[in-house]
């Protein structure tokens, strides 16, 4: 038998809420396993309020703390205040809010907690949108996608402003680690979250963890497409460490964009001249990640 | 006044049923009112949305518990969902099913009516195999079975308030509303329904903060499952990359490194079918067709 | 215990010092900014072994102190009106998650326009977040108050958040002497914080959950009952306080010559020092006028209030905020308080000392003589008349 590539430990539960074929149930799962055990997780309002199960059960095996959905950053500050306190520094504290709750409204207290150099790890699991209350828009869904409040309806084609470069944002506080990861690569995601886990200092994840429901798309195609966001260089994997910059997935040539958008429903109404637009910036964005690995 | 309660699967438009059962009574000059409670619902999960309609105006904001006319619109559900709570005397049950109604019966009596709304819908290109839409085919049914609405109302209603093909739903009500088989049943001895899934039990005091600490293991998840993974022993090449994606901690490895599907947890999204590299899993529909 | 001259700030300062806190999260805001400049200092120095986390906004601030609650740490945090109401939302979190926080409150007005002024709006708009309210009328009480609070929010029947709100300039930038008590007295009076109900780290645990209706209103039930618990354990907190440092304050509704009183005058905060002032004067007099006044204002001290109603036919309240389309914020709860009250005082609402207006010997004398002369005739705004010469700041 395949040698395990994934420690066998299990800090999520099963029975938890999250919806078939769920990105985020997969980025809690491989993130918890680099973490271990010893793991104090602090969770606004998003997606995993409702996958963590409704009072009296809870699907983590390790203490979780709700906050209100702009908070994260603080409340994670206030977590590592009290283990230094109470004289637990051993402990992992990790902030893990969704897109909206990071980019958007969480974005004040993310830049305090960055700034303030708390020693923990902040998480943003990238489902794109605001999954939770229904798929609207948030700052971080891409150029063109459809939802709920970017409607594809007379002259309007989906959101027509680009995602928000959060990663840009976290690495002008210059944390000790930033990197992005893909529910779709797990050894890779397991290595990150284990160096993670190793390093003290503010450090960051940006995860891109695909939404069946709200990218519409089939349960059963999450990783595939995840696979495909990186192979097409949409979402490429990499990670800077004291300001160097490593890509963590070579890739020799892109696979055409046109390959991770036709499957998404969300996307179903986009043209080909508006996808070679996408396509041209792509590998703009990626000629310039691979320029800056070369010369940091 | 008639109550009416749907039973269907997150995302697949139990909500918007009783929404177009309100817009064709309102067609048919009466007063109604549909209405939902949102809570935690996630794609697949049972959910319930109600309405009703009456001549007068309505003079009640409150949960429907006994409803005239309960409406299933996934068959799966009757096994996993309490729908037949509350039916009334003389009520009337209608499910999407191949099967007769009498394989439903119920512990009052009352009619009970089937269709096989989903070969219906998937005729007409409505929904997906694993998501099959049948809220128009059904409602096309329910017009036929009560007095309630009218099939005209449905499908104005449906021309109107239907964004993704209009004309197709229309059919399927229509050919719901030929399809659907009706048949009076007496109610089962003791005029009891066979005990459904129970909840985790509450103590009767909580405690002074909201501290969840009973593991979710107790939630069987796979009453939102249409779809089951069925492992080939034989074509398996123990790579585990099943137990790998599982995003619901269903799949867990014997002694020797095979998978087994942990049934009461598996969601049915098919990941683990379609990641498992000698093709050795296969989703087939639950409870065997 | 030592005297030392303090300021209403720098007794907060000090009493979140000798109350050994473990976190420390704040947000400047004028006039609170000496409490925590103090406290940076103390723990700088190495005075004060605490982790003090300067965050972005007062809504970070609570939410550093609610999450290091949550994992059993004494907290501290100090605030005023903006400040206070931007933490709203954290407000009903560190009480609905039962997190034992200590926080102090300058009471300031709120803008537009701004001023920064005594006031008690900002406090007022929080009196519904499940916050104990302590007002204290000298820095002393500050002092005491604060310590009192920490053995109260902590005590495991009540686990409660308090705020002990102070007049902005009238104590917290006037200094007098306060008795200082020894750490030793203090740590006597005060253990170490019992963690229970926090989240412990590898037990599988979680604060905050999502419940259904039927869950979520018996949690509610509990924080209410927890509330009513706070009279009786903080009237034996108080007894402890007094048997140790010689000091106590008299329960929720502190009265003062109200034997005999045809009228009484209900106060709150610094208002009452001069209040006390006048009564001397008008019993001296002859006139039978009392105070009372209210010390704790969350929970309401109705069965007080209702008790002094049975014997003074006249009550009278000074608010510094008041309820739009009722009375002052205190008279209309000292109106619900009475209304089951066998008998019926006839009850006049004062406004005054809004946004720092000055509220005078003359002016509480004026209340009384209305008090004791005039029909009640729903809220008074007092003292209208525009100030004569500029102010001297702002």
């Amino acid at each position: 038998m395949a040698k395990l590539t994934l420690p066998p430990v299990e800090l999520v539960r099963s029975g938890h809420s999250a919806c078939p074929g769920c990105g985020p149930a997969l980025a809690m799962r491989y993130l918890l396993k680099g973490t271990g055990e010893r793991t104090v997780v602090s969770v606004p309002a998003s997606c995993w309020t409702i996958i963590a199960t409704g009072y009296p059960t809870t699907a983590l095996r390790i203490p979780m703390i709700d906050t209100p959905i702009e908070a994260t950053g603080a409340s994670i500050s206030g977590l590592r205040a009290a283990l230094d306190a109470l004289h637990m520094s051993d402990v992992q504290v990790v902030g893990f809010a969704g897109d909206g709750g990071t980019v958007d409204i969480g974005l004040q207290s993310l830049s305090g907690m960055l700034e303030r150099r708390t020693d923990a790890l902040y998480v943003m699991y990238d489902n794109e949108a605001y999954m939770n209350t229904g798929i609207q828009r948030s700052g971080s869904t891409p150029l063109g996608a459809w939802t709920t409040t970017t409607p594809v309806e007379g002259m309007a084609r989906g959101k027509g402003e680009p995602k928000k470069d959060i990663m840009g944002i976290v690495l002008a506080h210059h944390p000790v680690y930033a990197a992005t990861l893909n529910v779709a690569y797990p050894e890779d995601f397991l290595r990150k979250a284990q160096k993670a886990a190793s390093l003290k200092g503010p450090r960051f994840f940006h995860v891109l963890a695909p939404c069946p429901p709200g990218w519409k798309f089939a349960s059963d195609q999450t990783v595939q497409i995840g696979r495909l966001a990186t192979d097409t260089g949409i979402f490429p994997l990499y990670e800077v460490e004291n300001g160097k910059l490593r890509v963590t997935r070579k890739l020799g040539q892109l696979k055409p964009v046109r390959d991770y958008i036709k499957v998404q429903g969300r996307f179903g109404h986009l043209t080909d001249a508006e996808i070679d637009t996408v396509e041209h910036e792509v590998q703009a964005s990626w000629a310039a990640l691979l320029q800056r690995e070369a010369h940091p | 006044m008639i109550e009416i309660r749907f039973h269907g699967r997150g995302g697949q438009g139990a909500v918007i049923a009783a929404e177009l059962l309100a817009q064709a009574a309102n067609l048919d000059g009466k007063t109604p009112q549909s209405f939902a409670f949102y809570g935690a619902e996630r794609r697949g999960a049972p959910v319930v949305s109600y309405a009703r309609i009456d001549d007068r105006p309505i003079l009640l904001r409150t949960a429907i518990t006994a409803p005239d006319i309960v409406v299933v619109l996934d068959p799966g559900l009757v096994e996993v969902a309490p729908v037949m709570d509350g039916l009334k005397p003389g009520g009337t049950l209608l499910v999407n099913s191949p099967l007769p109604p009498e394989r439903f019966p119920t512990p009052k009596p009352a009619f009970v009516a089937t269709l096989d709304a989903t070969q219906i819908a998937l005729s007409h290109g409505i929904g997906s195999r694993t998501m099959p839409i049948v809220n128009t085919t059904m409602l096309g049914a329910l017009s036929r079975v009560s007095s309630v609405v009218s099939l005209s109302a449905v499908q104005h209603a449906i021309d109107e308030h239907v964004p993704a093909r209009p004309a197709e739903n229309g059919l399927a009500a229509i050919e719901g509303f030929h399809t659907v088989r009706v048949a009076e049943l007496p109610g089962l001895p003791g005029g009891k329904a066979p005990a459904g899934p129970v909840a985790p039990a509450l103590s009767s005091e909580v405690p002074e903060a909201p501290i969840a600490s009973m593991a979710s293991d107790v939630l069987h998840t796979s009453s939102w499952r249409t779809l089951q993974p069925v492992i080939t022993r034989e074509k398996c090449t123990r790579c585990n990359f099943c137990w790998k994606f599982c995003p619901d901690n269903a799949i867990d490895l014997d002694a020797e490194g095979f998978p087994v599907v942990r049934n009461e947890h598996c969601k049915g999204c098919g990941l683990c079918a379609v990641e498992c590299p000698p093709v050795a899993i296969e989703m087939v529909v639950e409870g065997g067709a | 215990m030592t005297r030392l001259v303090l300021s209403g700030n720098y007794a907060q300062s000090y009493a979140a010092r000798l109350a050994r806190v473990q976190v420390i999260s704040a947000y400047p805001i004028t006039p609170q900014t000496t409490i925590v400049e103090q406290l940076a200092k103390f723990v700088s120095s190495g005075e004060l072994p605490a982790q003090f986390i300067k965050v972005e906004s007062e809504h970070s601030a609570l939410q550093v102190c609610v999450s290091a609650a949550a994992l059993g740490a004494r907290t501290y945090t100090a605030t005023s009106s903006q400040g206070l109401l931007l933490m709203h939302e954290l407000l009903h979190w560190a009480s609905g998650m039962r997190t034992p926080i200590v926080m102090g409150v300058v009471s300031r007005s709120v803008g537009p326009p701004w001023s920064l002024d005594a006031d008690h709006t900002d406090t007022m708009s929080q009196r519904d977040t499940g916050w104990v309210q302590i007002y204290p009328e000298s820095n002393q009480e500050v002092l005491d108050s604060v310590l009192e609070s920490f053995r109260l929010a902590e005590d495991l029947a009540i686990r409660l958040p308090v705020m002990v709100a102070e007049d902005a300039f009238y104590l917290s930038h006037t200094v007098e002497p306060v008795e200082v008590p020894s750490q030793a007295q203090v740590d006597a009076f005060l253990p170490p914080r019992v963690p229970k109900g926090t989240l412990v780290p590898g037990k599988a645990t979680r604060l905050g959950s999502y419940v259904g209706p039927a869950d979520y209103v018996r949690f509610r039930r509990e924080q209410a009952r927890a509330m009513e618990r706070v009279p009786e354990t903080l009237a034996a907190i108080e007894e402890d306080y007094g048997r140790r440092m010689g000091r106590t304050y008299g329960g929720l509704l502190q009265e003062y010559r109200t034997e005999g009183a045809d009228a009484v005058l209900l106060t709150m905060g610094t208002a009452s020092t001069t209040a006390r002032a006048v009564v001397d004067e008008l019993r001296a007099e002859g006139k039978r006028v009392g105070l009372a006044r209210i010390r704790v204002f969350r929970p309401f001290p109705a069965k007080e209030v209702r008790a002094l109603a049975s014997r003074v036919d006249r009550l009278g309240v000074m608010d510094r905020s008041w309820t739009f389309g009722q009375m002052g914020s205190a008279a209309t709860e000292v109106a619900a308080a009475i209304q089951s009250s066998p008998r019926q005082p006839r009850l006049s609402s004062f406004l005054a000392g809004v946004g720092g207006r000055d509220v005078g010997t003359a002016l509480l004398r004026e209340m009384f003589r209305d008090l004791l002369s005039k029909e009640p005739s729903g809220l008074r705004w007092m003292d209208m008349e525009p100030l004569k010469e500029a102010p001297l700041h702002g």
